[in-house]
Parts: C-alpha cells; structure tokens; sequence
C-alpha cells in the first residue's frame, strides 16, 4: 500500500515580523516549519505503516529549495520517499496551482491513499485537499480526526468532526484522499541521527516548469495590516504598572 | 504572461448554498443571502438561494423569508444527513444549467468538504474564507485575512464562474430584515450516485455549560507555555466572580485542558462581559467563538498577534509571570 503526505511549508507567526506597512523585515526572514496540520497526517500515515506491513509513505512538497526542510521533518519521522516540486512561492502560489501540479505528479505513481492537512494555518484557505481529490477523482473526505483501514484493506473508515463538535462517521473506497484535522494524534518528534540521515537522503526532485501549466484564475491585488476591530489601547510600562492600569480599567467598567 | 482581468459575466447568477443542521438554519445562511444580494445588484446578476435537504422546504419558506430572495429547495431522500459528495454531485449537475456565475459556501466545515471540490470540476476561480467584498474597477474584490490573520490580502477573480466561501460572521452586520418572502421552489432530484457512505454520529459532551453562561472567560493558548502553567489562571478565575476557564483548539488538542472547555469553530461560543485571551495568537477559528464578548483583554508576548486587532486592551507580556503579577494586586 502506498500513502502521500502533502507536506506546506509555512512561517512560525511568533518569528515573523512585519514593518509599519505590513512587509517583512528582509533582514528577519521568519522560521519556518512543517504545516501543523500537514504534520497530522503525516502521523496518521506514519500509524498505518507501523500498524500493517507493506505500507509505503512518501512526503511531497510543493515550494523554493528552502522547503527541503519540510522534507528532511518527514523521512526524519519516518516517510520513506520524499518529492520536491520546486517553484517560487512569492507571491504564494495559488491552491489550484499546487493541487494541479500535485495531481500530474500523483497521477501515475499508484497512490492508495493520499493524506493533506485540512488546511494550511497561515492562510487557512482549505482548498487544495479537495481540489486534488477533484483532479485525481477520488473518494474524499475532510476535516477527519481519526482514520483506520477496514479490514480488507479494500476500504478506509474515517470520522469527521464539524461546527460545535459534532461528528460524522464515514466510510470510503480507496483509492481515496483524506484531509486530517486535529487528531489526537501528536505528530512525533524526530530523532537527530534520524534527521541527519534524512539530510542525506535522496529526493525526487521535479521542477514546475517541466509540468502542464496550471492556470491562475485569481490575482492577488494588495496586502494591508488588519484593521482594528476595537480601541486594542496598548498599556505600556513595567509589569507591575501594567497589572496596575490594567486592574483600573476593568474596576472603571465594574468588571472586577 | 498573465491573462488580463475579467470583468463582469454578461449574464447568469449568483448562487447561495445554504447550510442547516439540526439546530434549523445555520447564522452563517443569512450572511450568505446578504452577501450574495449585494454581488448580484453589483454585478448587474440575479440572486438565488438553494438548500438541500430530504424535508427542505420549511427551511426554505423561512430563508425566502428573512432574505426577500428566491429559494431552490432541492429535495432528495439521501440529503437527510450532510454529505460533501452529495452535495458536489447534486450541483455539478444543477449549476451550469442554472449559469451560475458565482457560487458561494460557507467557510466550515460544511462548506469547505464540497465547494473547492466543485470549483476543480467547473474550472472556476476560488477565493475562500471571504471577510469583505468590494466592486473594484467593474469586477469584484474580496478580502481575507493571511499569514496567521497578521495581513489582510485582497483578491479579485481572473476566470468566471467564481467560488467563494465566506467567513461566519464577519458580514453579519449586512443581514437586514426583507420587505416581502422570495418565491420558493421544490424540486425533487435524483440520488446522486455517492461512493462514501455517511452517518451523523450522536453528539459528544457539548460545551462546558458553566463556560456559557460565564460573566468572565480567561482562555489559554499555546503562548501560556505548558498545562501546569495554567494554575495561576485557575487561581485568577477563582478570585473573580462567576468566571471560567477556557482553551484555543491547540490547547485542547495537546490535552491541557478538555475539549468542553475548547472555544471556537469547532467549540463553544461565548459571549461574556469579559473576555482575558492569554497567550492566544487570534487565528480564526478561535476567535468566531469569542469576537461577541462584551470586553476583550489580549496579553501575549507576540507584539504583532493578530488576537490584538480585535481587543480592547492589549498587552505585550510574558506569560504566565504577568498573570501572577496581575493576581497580586487584585
């Protein structure tokens, strides 16, 4: 059985830092790391390997050279092929751009099941999961928060979970794509000598151009800061004058 | 070479898949109705509304109701429950017949298992997680929020038909009371052909009921830094009246605290007088469930968290230290 883990990398938003207009500092260049999400069902793939035999994982990413590292995460945890799709990603890729480019890399490699996280949680579009289920028409299911093998083999056994908590149970024929949510499931750590040895190992390394052009049907116009939604007063000082200002404020609207 | 903008289809309509659970009509339809009768006056187009379901036709009467706009109420026995694939399958069929030239979903759970799909199959333009709308230069600009909700991007279509999801909540203020109902028409369809098979499951432990009806919620993040961290906000909200204790979507996740406790998207939400976000960094799926508190108190140690834009009071600290600073002195 062979599984594909769609693997983003993204900024760590505490690293990231943006000037007065919304730009990052270029001397600053955000962490980056393996998409939370994305790490889920890397675990979930991870799982089903451990738990039947046979079971192949391969990790794809789709970015600049410097997502090599998302790659490196996933056979450091445990993949065992790795993909690079190498395109620039600034301005960010459009999802139907990514899920196309997936899809041709997909289409004839045998996959039996394909594994994204629901969305990215930087840009939380939630699009390209279900677009390449589309391209590659399979069964699908998203938002799912745990997943199991039917017996056979023949099929897959997912829940979902929903606004307010509820859930659905779903039952799908594979070939299928997952997309996993927050599953209870915390993505493993890698060891060093694992991540060393994942440094070394080989990729499959595929430029954009070489595939089909994906069209681009949306364009991005513009970036501003978020405008604020209420006063959002900065309190300034030593801690302790803070708590103090702080501590008046809420006396003044009685809501200490 | 990037193709040249798009203007305004010629013709068609702007369609609204309406969402419903078993608590009736979801808030998040409403917004969809506004939002898609203000695309359409824009865009010259005609508005439409369309719920699926296997009884829809009480939900019709009252969306066609609220929003003065016709409803499609399409009628199948398997539509008792959501299914993404019945869904894409029922209006891949419909929707070009129908020349929708915008088709809009919520931004949930819902929306998001069949709306992206159905944009690949249709070969639409798709923005999701729409925050605002604007008619820019003759065609339509929408805005969202990115880059873990620090930058607010705007995108305008290149391609037509369009797909769009739409955040809950953030066009709330555009639902206004319409003067007379919108005609309603039932249409039975034909069971669409679905490989997966879905089953609502009974529901689990709903939210805390104390975290409801709380004058105050002190909510802990990631940023807190560990669950035994979390002692000095049980203190805090031991000390102050009628308060409770709550958690973003990771901290439930990492077992910090249970998932009753969990506000947001796929939690509760609540709405009390006071709010005191520590440590959370303000991404979207928390803050639908709290963006209704009377008071917001943000403390975080990230000077750019998006969680400040929508505070009252911001505070750029360390955590827990300046929990325990503030408890002292109260």
């Amino acid at each position: 059985m062979r599984i594909l883990v769609c693997c983003k990398q993204v900024d760590e938003p505490e690293s990231l830092l943006l000037d007065e207009q919304g730009r990052p500092y270029p001397n600053a260049p955000a962490r980056r790391k393996l998409a939370e999400w994305d790490a889920r069902a890397l675990e979930e793939a991870l799982v089903l390997k451990e738990t039947r035999p046979g079971v192949e994982v391969w990790a794809v990413t789709v970015g600049p050279a410097e997502a090599d590292a998302v790659l490196q995460r996933a056979l450091g945890m445990g993949a065992d092929q790795a993909a690079h799709i190498l395109a620039a990603d600034d301005p960010p890729l459009r999802p139907a751009t990514i899920a196309a480019w997936l899809a041709e890399f997909a289409r004839e490699r045998g996959f039996d099941l394909i594994l994204c996280g629901v969305m990215s949680e930087d840009s939380l579009q939630g699009l390209v999961g279900l677009m390449l289920a589309e391209l590659l028409g399979l069964a699908c299911a998203t938002g799912v928060v745990g997943l199991a093998l039917v017996p056979d083999q023949a099929g897959l056994r997912v829940e979902r979970e929903m606004e307010g908590g509820r859930r659905q149970a779903m039952t799908l024929p594979l070939s299928a794509l997952v997309t996993v949510g927050s599953s209870p499931r915390q993505p493993r750590y890698p060891s060093l000598s694992n991540l060393l040895r994942a440094k070394k190992a080989p990729r499959l390394l595929i430029e954009a151009e070489t595939l089909a052009p994906a069209p681009v049907r949306e364009e991005r116009l513009g970036l501003s800061l978020p405008q604020r939604q209420r006063a959002g007063l900065r309190l300034v000082g030593s801690p302790a004058e803070k708590a103090a200002q702080l501590r008046d404020i809420l006396r003044e609207r009685s809501l200490l | 070479m990037s193709p040249a903008p798009v203007g305004i289809p010629p013709n068609g309509r702007v369609v609204a898949v309406l969402e419903h659970g078993p608590e009736g009509l979801a808030a998040v339809s409403l917004e969809l109705a506004a939002a898609a009768k203000r695309l359409a006056e824009w865009l010259g187009l005609e508005a439409r509304l369309v719920l699926l379901g296997d009884q829809p036709e009480v939900l019709a009467r009252q969306a066609a109701r609220a929003s003065g706009l016709p409803v499609m109420a399409l009628r199948a026995p398997c539509l008792a429950g959501f299914s993404g694939e019945a869904y894409r399958q029922v209006l891949a069929g419909l929707l070009p017949a129908w020349d929708a030239a915008v088709v809009m979903a919520g931004h949930t759970t819902s929306g998001l298992d069949w709306l992206p799909g159905l944009a690949a199959r249709l070969g639409a333009a798709c923005v999701s997680g729409v925050e605002g709308m604007r008619l820019g230069d003759g065609r339509p600009v929408f805005s969202r929020v990115t880059l873990h909700g620090k930058l607010v991007e705007e995108v305008a279509p290149r391609a037509w038909p369009l797909c769009l999801t739409l955040q809950p909540g953030a066009l709330a203020a555009w639902v206004t009371p319409a003067d007379s109902p919108g005609a309603v028409e039932v249409s039975e369809v034909a069971p669409p052909d679905c490989r997966s098979q879905v089953q609502d499951l009974p529901g689990e432990a709903g939210a805390d009921a104390a975290l409801g009806q709380a004058t105050v919620v002190l909510a802990a993040g990631l940023g807190m830094g560990g669950p035994e961290k979390l002692e000095v906000l049980r203190r805090l909200a031991a000390r102050l009246p009628n308060a409770a204790l709550a958690g973003s979507r990771p901290v439930c996740d990492l077992g910090w605290l249970p998932y009753r406790q969990q506000v947001g998207l796929t939690g509760a939400t609540v709405a009390p007088r006071l709010y005191i976000a520590c440590g959370i960094s303000g991404a979207r799926q928390h803050t639908v469930g709290m963006q209704g508190a009377g008071f917001i108190v943000a403390i975080s140690h990230d000077p750019q968290a998006a969680i400040f834009n929508l505070a009252d009071v911001c505070l750029v600290e360390e955590l827990p230290a300046f929990l325990q600073t503030f408890l002292d002195l109260i």
